[in-house]
């Protein structure tokens, strides 16, 4: 079986979006792995998977983005797929406060069923909406600095800082994989207590492909 | 449990079916398997004829064995599937003695019957395409409906294998249970409930955001988002007088069900029964509609009608809904433990794969298989899942395994990411009716061979 080049990666990291429904989940996944944008894209039912790879100090990382349905009755279902994941954007839109409100909520989900050292990210989407704003910069900033969480606003539609947020959250997950992998005796990278795995393989890789961070 | 369509009679017509398909079936049964073609789905050989179907209650006996227009050489020719039944249903179906219809009907009314379901879409692929239905089908329909008291099971074993566009709004008010079958109660009936309706509106509805609970609103906001994303390849379910009906109807649904409340995907389940009630007031194929032909009156009926229909079909699937979605839970169990049974070769793989079944048929249960297929199968897929009556949701289990295995050879060659991406985007646009009647055949076989001894595994 030939690979496709974007088959040879160095990293796979596992990354969840998050965050209530409608606030533009599933356009910035479709944004960052498509280019592609839809004013009418359809409610996401359970979850919906898409992948990506990109470069960071020359190493290849692909990330596996599961995007989860936002209304609380799928939250039963989609929360078992936070397990694993060592990355979630947290998204909200800029122009209802309700969806930032809920922030603490979907904190509270990924403290419950998420790996302790998931790195979160908290995106303000729809920023291409400025006379609708509704969640001061600021005011998120704040919030940010107090939860430590990184921050970023984004438009799906007008692809502003989509690339970038990805980018972020990849880079700073590679950080600390690449600083574990030294610190680590065995080779096999791992977060915290070492409860989770940080990079997951799907068992159906070659072995030797995979220059490092595989634990199989 | 099973549909009406298990009686007796059905037994002669299913061994006519199996003697037709068998080597469809071989296949299921651990005999050789059949060619498969490379791309698209996998399509059998011979397509059984239309009259053989399963459900059929019109003569299918002697339709299946003639290999007339409906035996359709569909090897390798995806897509082209629609082309090829119009041409081969035409061809069958003047050429008899047509001149009196059954019902009383002028041969010209039944042409004109036919004509409007093969105009429905504008020709090739419209959004509320319909193959043309043989006259003779179209001529039962129109004899079940002129009875004083419509016999609802005859009703049903004939629509299951489709209802002519043009009688669909008829057929799925008394398949739904929402009209009554006797006649002379219908007019009543369906004034009273509209009436119920319509003060419905003003009671949970015209209320100002602050007499709403935290939960209303929350509800009201999670429909507003959906709304506007409902089958968004439908322009005219976006014309402002529709997405306020939605937004209503929605709403008020979620509100009087608060077991449930609204969820995610509702939205896709009212959109047959949308536009086939339009369809009442609007000429033409739904490409050339224009809003400016409905008032704020019909409107509502319209609207009513949606609302206590869709009441109707989830009213047996409630748990599919609530708190953790157990029923859902449950379906998805049974369609793998199905595709175990019958296929372990497909099972065993997307297990090694790390594939959870979870991850694609959560969609397919929740939303009945709309999200999967183009809009005017989702119209054709309702005729049988209301003439399952309230066993639809059974049914439901062996249209999904079916479904899924019409691309079983694909699967078993995929990786875990790429089974993902198919699975979750699933190549049915170009698929037309011979497509799903063939998945529905195949589910209607697979019930019979599987369905007793799946019970143990119903209840709980
Ligand atoms: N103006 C603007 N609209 C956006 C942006 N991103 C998404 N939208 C719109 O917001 C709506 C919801 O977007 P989705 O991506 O479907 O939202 P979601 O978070 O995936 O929603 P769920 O699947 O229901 O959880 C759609 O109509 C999008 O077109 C954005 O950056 N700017
Ligand atoms: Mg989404």
């Amino acid at each position: 079986m030939s690979h496709k080049p974007d088959d040879d990666y160095d990293y796979l990291f596992k990354v969840v979006l998050i965050g209530d429904s409608g606030v533009g989940k599933s356009n910035l996944l479709s944004r960052f792995t498509r280019n592609e944008f839809s004013l009418e894209s359809k409610s996401t039912i359970g979850v919906e998977f898409a992948t990506r790879s990109i470069q960071v100090d020359g190493k290849t990382i692909k990330a596996q983005i599961w995007d989860t349905a936002g209304q609380e009755r799928y939250r039963a279902i989609t929360s078992a797929y936070y397990r694993g994941a060592v990355g979630a954007l947290l998204v909200y839109d800029i122009t209802k406060s309700v969806t930032f409100e809920n922030v603490e909520r979907w904190l509270k989900e990924l403290r419950d069923h998420a790996d302790s050292n998931i790195v979160i990210m908290l995106v303000g989407n729809k920023s291409d909406l400025k006379h609708l704003r509704d969640v001061q910069t600021e005011v998120a900033q704040a919030f940010c600095e107090r939860e430590g969480l990184s921050f970023i606003e984004t438009s799906a539609l007008e692809s502003t800082n989509v690339e970038k947020a990805f980018q972020q959250i990849l880079t700073e997950i590679y950080h600390i994989v690449s600083k574990k992998v030294l610190d680590s005796e065995d080779n096999r990278p791992k977060i915290g207590e070492g409860r989770d795995v940080i990079v997951i393989d799907n068992a159906h890789d070659d072995g030797g492909k995979k220059k490092g961070g595989c634990c199989s | 449990m099973t549909g009406a369509n298990e009686d007796k009679g059905k037994v002669a017509k299913l061994q006519t079916l199996l003697r037709t398909t068998s080597s469809r079936l071989s296949g299921r049964l651990g005999l050789p398997t059949r060619k498969q073609s490379e791309d698209g789905p996998d399509l059998p050989i011979a397509r059984v004829s239309e009259e053989g179907m399963p459900g059929r209650g019109d003569g299918a006996a002697e339709d299946a064995v003639a290999a007339g227009p409906g035996v359709t050489g569909l090897g390798g020719a995806a897509g082209g599937g629609a082309a090829g039944a119009a041409g081969g249903t035409a061809g069958g179906a003047f050429d008899g003695n047509g001149s009196l219809g059954a019902g009383g009907l002028t041969r010209e009314q039944l042409a004109a019957a036919v004509a409007a379901a093969a105009a429905g879409g504008g020709g090739g692929g419209g959004l509320m395409h319909q193959a043309p239905i043989p006259e003779h089908r179209v001529r039962k329909f129109h004899k079940l409906l002129q009875e004083p008291v419509v016999d609802l099971d005859a009703l049903r074993e004939l629509s299951w294998s489709g209802v002519p566009l043009t009688l669909r709004p008829q057929v799925w008010r008394l398949l739904s249970g929402y009209l009554p079958p006797a006649k002379s109660r219908q007019a009543h009936t369906l004034a009273r409930r509209r009436r119920e309706y319509a003060d419905m509106v003003p009671e949970y509805y015209d209320i100002p955001h602050e007499e709403r609970s935290e939960d209303e609103v929350a509800a009201y906001r999670q429909v507003a988002v959906d709304v506007p994303r409902t089958a968004p390849n439908v322009p005219f379910f976006h014309e402002p007088i529709i997405q306020e009906s939605l937004q209503r109807l929605l709403y008020i649904w979620g509100i009087r069900h608060p077991a449930s409340g609204y969820v995610q995907g509702m939205n896709d389940l009212v959109t047959p029964f949308l536009a086939v009630f339009l369809a009442e007031h609007l000429p033409g194929p739904m490409e050339g509609w224009g809003a400016a032909a409905l008032n704020e009156s019909v409107m509502l009926e319209v609207e009513a009608d949606c609302y206590w229909c869709l009441c109707k079909l989830i009213e047996g699937i409630q748990d599919h809904y609530t708190y953790a979605q157990p029923g859902i839970q449950r379906a998805v169990f049974r369609i793998k433990e199905l595709v175990r049974r019958c296929e372990a070769e497909v099972s065993d793989h997307l297990d090694s794969e790390n594939v959870d079944f979870i991850q694609f048929a959560l969609r397919w249960v929740n939303c009945l298989l709309v999200r999967e297929l183009p809009f005017c199968l989702a119209l054709r897929l309702w005729d049988t899942y209301l003439a399952e009556g309230t066993g639809f949701s059974e049914f439901l289990i062996y249209l999904s395994a079916a479904f899924l295995l019409s691309w079983r050879d694909r699967l078993t060659r995929l990786e875990f990411q790429d089974l993902i991406l198919f699975l979750q985007r699933l190549p049915t646009a170009d698929w037309s009716e011979p497509q799903l009647e063939r998945v529905l055949s195949e589910a209607f076989i697979l019930r019979s061979s599987y369905g007793d001894a799946q019970s143990h595994l119903r209840q709980g």
